[in-house]
């Protein structure tokens, strides 16, 4: 695996989103989604680019939908993983797994 | 017609207009839009405004990286330099040709090699203006192209009279216009 193949936290965050979100995922819905479950402050600008960032990658594809009323007459553009998308999640996921086992959760003497 | 009863703030969607570049600046606006009206109904108009002002003044760093990326600060680079670029060739031609003159080194241009550095500088803004593929890239191309002119205008050697000065100015974001409503996409 090349060095500019590997995904960074962020950009795994993102494809999760993706995946978990289907055929709703754009960008307010992964960012929503992100800020929820990671309880973190997230942008639409920082979604957006890693967005960007991944579709360069071929990871994520992208389809322009009609305007709607509810978003001021604006297109919204809804993301899917692609196949080297779903082969990146699941290598990193292994990664993440194999880095994790035998360890035990919450590390004696760190927060929680 | 459809009235919208929630408007994010006027300063800060103008403030995402200028930061977000063409290709990302609709669906940006829609989700913000989307949010907004989602989070005004839910927590009212303060909060929803708040939170967009945060969303859009914490975006711009990376909505300015997204268009540096598609290439737009190229556009506007070549822009401005189809119009500071004749200028200062021309400038230095006339500059060469009175030289040849006797006695007329270092006198004034005359008015017709005046002319035909704002015809110069009209014609590249056109040219420039007619690659713009939307208004609002037009709209960009001639403020490129006027700040162009002006980086020309202060790097001549020759001195400038103030009606050329602003014939200059004028020439080059009128000529992108123009280039731009005549051979666009062509």
């Amino acid at each position: 695996m090349a060095k500019g193949d590997a995904l960074g936290e962020f950009e795994y965050l993102v494809l999760l989103a993706v995946l978990r979100l289907q055929n709703d995922a754009y960008g307010m819905r992964v960012r929503r989604e992100i800020a929820e479950r990671t309880r973190r402050d997230v942008t639409i600008g920082a979604v957006y680019a890693t967005l960007d960032r991944l579709e360069e990658k071929g990871l994520v594809a992208g389809t322009l939908s009609e305007p709607t009323a509810e978003r001021g007459g604006r297109a919204k553009r809804s993301f899917r993983l692609t196949g080297a998308g779903i082969t990146a999640v699941n290598r990193a996921r292994r990664e993440s797994e194999s880095m994790l086992d035998g360890l035990r959760f919450p590390l004696p003497g760190g927060a929680r | 017609m459809i009235v919208d009863p929630f408007r994010p703030p006027a300063a800060f969607r103008l403030l995402l207009h200028a930061a977000a570049g063409e290709g990302h600046l609709d669906l940006v606006a829609g989700d913000l839009h989307e949010e907004f009206v989602y989070l005004c109904e839910r927590l009212g108009r303060g909060a929803g405004s708040r939170w967009y002002a945060a969303q859009v003044l914490r975006s711009i760093p990376q909505l300015l990286r997204l268009r540096i990326r598609s290439g737009e600060l190229t556009y506007l680079l070549s822009a401005m330099a189809s119009s500071a670029v004749p200028l200062l060739l021309l400038d230095r031609f006339w500059r060469f040709v009175y030289s040849q003159i006797p006695l007329k080194d270092g006198l004034d241009r005359a008015a017709g090699f005046l002319a035909a550095d704002v015809a110069a500088v009209c014609l590249a803004a056109a040219i420039s203006g007619a690659m713009a593929g939307s208004r609002r890239r037009a709209a960009m191309l001639s403020m490129a192209a006027a700040a162009g002119a002006g980086i020309g205008l202060w790097a001549s050697v020759g001195s400038a009279p103030i009606f050329y000065a602003v014939a200059v100015l004028l020439a080059a974001p009128a000529g992108s216009v123009v280039g731009f409503a005549k051979w666009r996409g062509k």
